[in-house]
């Protein structure tokens, strides 16, 4: 009982960093596929340049902040936003942020479950879960990608999902890089 | 260990059956209300729908002291503004909507500058925005579908931007619903088929879609069971007092049902159809109803199967084999718009409404994946996939 009690500001400690180490590698992640994969970039391209999208951990947790610079074109500006973001996608306690990151609770089923509320407009919150799927994956072994995706893409096959995979992994690599020299 | 979780809210008093609007005045007292504004359109008033909620005010002494009866099929700012002009300078202190889906949004957008203050409603556009409660509030529902009097949605075109505002909060929900079987009595054949369609749509989506629970659930199958047993009777009876009584309070079950759970692929297609060629939106409903089910049976054959109790009663549903009632609930379904087509000529493909062209398939396709109903599909959906449906819906 009372070693539980003391044991838990770790797990809240490891929960929060992981949300964060998470947001990190996602935000890196939506600016190198907006990058290099069409499918992606369909999606994105249509959205207004300039667009601001947040991720966020209510009331005042972790952040992820992308922004639509054009083309389809998505930059990530980590944690915070250089104006009022146009789309909020909020996780009411970190805890849902760690279901829906760990992989655990698929993002579609975490709307359904009421884990997490939009701010601004639906149809392009739509259109960002559709980016995160897909982001999904690429970055993570089909097996997870599964549990989180409703349905892993048939026209995804292996070589070309390996070699986009390495790719981002790469983008993802020299951005955190440039981000440490900066 | 399941991650199932859920959430149900229903603070709407229902108050339902005969001579329910009589209950207004003793309801409307008991929040303090004593000037009440009536917000309803044309065609509710032409009907005479009015004169039995103003005669159930009046002879309890209580006054409408200003009616507006004006509100067009797509709401508006403007409309909005001008109406809490009009409830402003009347010092009113309650509102009563009386109508369809419209009439209802419209009050509930007036009730948040009444309540909030100011003339621009675009302020409070978005979920989450209002923390207070606002004025007393009743809904009469003229029609049997939309559910709007247990949603707490309203959505308002602004004109100047050429969009649409979507508002989200528990407050926008009625303080009563009052169903009176009066009120849908002389709805003509088509619209009482759409509409039943409509509410069979959202029972049917909430059952099945991602977010179902099971309280939303209990809702949904009642809904279900009341539309199959009365809507083809309503229409071969208009006059029937229960069978519309049963109608009305299915709408508002199914509303409650999908309040809280959501719809799915049949509303997004549906939404996107209404925008591109102006269809209403129950016959939207009834159109794609049956073609999605077939596209999501997969994902969906458990509880699609259960519903075959209550569409066609537990002697066909316990003569069906457990393998073969998501399958038998579909045809159900078709057998039910065959006859719907039979009594009113409510179209069953889009080439039978006549305004629908082929070639408007890929945008309402490209318009219905952007659709925030579209999340809560349990089968992912891609714009191949949609067109498909859209394909085996065409004729
Ligand atoms: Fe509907």
């Amino acid at each position: 009982m009372m070693l539980s009690k003391r044991l838990q500001p770790m797990i809240f400690q490891a929960r929060r960093a992981y949300v964060e180490l998470m947001f990190q590698v996602m935000g890196r992640a939506l600016q190198a596929i907006s990058e290099v994969d069409d499918i992606t970039r369909n999606e994105t391209r249509t959205l207004p340049v300039g667009f601001l999208f947040e991720m966020q951990v209510m009331p005042n947790g972790p952040k992820l902040i992308v922004e639509h610079t054009g083309d389809g074109c998505l930059y990530f500006h980590g944690d915070s936003a250089p104006r009022p973001v146009d789309l909020s996608i909020q996780f009411k306690h970190i805890a849902h942020a760690f279901l829906v990151l760990s992989f655990q609770e698929k993002t579609s089923v975490a709307f359904a479950n009421d884990r997490m509320l939009v701010d601004g407009d639906v149809s392009l919150a739509v259109r960002m879960t559709r980016v995160l799927n897909r982001l999904e994956t690429f970055i993570l072994p089909k097996l997870v990608a599964q549990r989180a995706v409703k349905e892993y893409p048939a026209d995804l096959h292996l070589p070309n999902k390996l070699m986009n995979a390495a790719r981002i992994y790469l983008k993802v690599a020299t951005n955190l890089v440039e981000t440490a020299r900066a | 260990m399941t991650h199932k979780y859920y959430e149900f809210f229903c603070p709407v008093k229902v108050i339902a059956g005969k001579a329910a609007l009589e209950h207004i005045p003793f309801e409307l007292t008991g929040l303090a209300a004593k000037r009440p504004m009536i917000i309803t359109d044309k065609g509710v008033r032409a009907a005479g729908l009015l004169d039995p909620v103003i005669a159930a005010c009046e002879e309890s002494g209580l006054e409408i002291v200003s009616i507006y009866d004006d509100v067009p099929p797509d709401s508006s700012t403007t409309v909005v503004r001008d109406i809490a002009k009009v409830y402003r300078k009347e010092k009113c202190d309650s509102i009563i909507a009386v109508g369809g889906g419209s009439a209802i949004d419209t009050g509930k957008a007036v009730n948040i500058l009444v309540s909030e203050g100011g003339d621009d409603i675009a302020k409070y556009s978005g979920a989450g925005i209002l923390k207070h409660p606002l004025k007393p509030f009743f809904v009469v529902p003229t029609t049997a579908g939309t559910g709007s009097e247990v949603t707490s949605i309203a959505v308002i075109t602004d004109e100047k931007k050429g969009v649409k505002l979507p508002f989200s909060s528990s407050f926008l929900l009625p303080n009563a619903a009052i169903i009176d079987p009066r009120m849908t009595l002389t709805l003509p054949p088509h619209i009482t088929a759409a509409t039943g369609m409509d509410a069979l749509t959202h029972a049917t989506e909430a059952f099945t879609c991602m977010a179902k629970n099971p309280l939303s659930d209990a809702y949904a199958t009642a809904a279900v069971k009341k539309i199959s047993q009365s809507l083809l009777k309503v229409l071969d009876n208009p006059k029937d007092e229960d069978g519309r009584l049963e109608l009305a309070q299915a709408s508002t079950m199914a509303g409650i049902a999908f309040s809280n759970s959501m719809v799915g692929l049949v509303h997004s297609l549906g939404h996107a159809t209404g925008a591109i060629c102006h269809l209403p939106h129950g016959l939207c409903m009834s159109l794609y109803l049956p073609y999605v089910l077939e596209f999501n049976l997969e994902d969906i054959r458990g509880p699609l199967g259960e519903l075959l109790l209550y569409l066609e009663g537990p002697e066909v549903y316990s003569a069906t084999p457990a393998s073969r009632r998501a399958e038998a609930s579909i045809s159900a379904i078709r057998k039910l718009r065959d006859a719907l087509y039979k009594r009113c000529q409510l179209p069953r493909t889009l080439k039978e409404t006549g305004k629908v062209l082929e070639s408007q398939l890929e945008s309402i396709a490209e318009m219905a994946l952007d659709d925030g109903s579209i999340m809560f599909n349990p089968k992912e959906v891609s714009l191949e996939d949609a067109m498909a449906v859209l394909r085996r819906a065409w004729a």
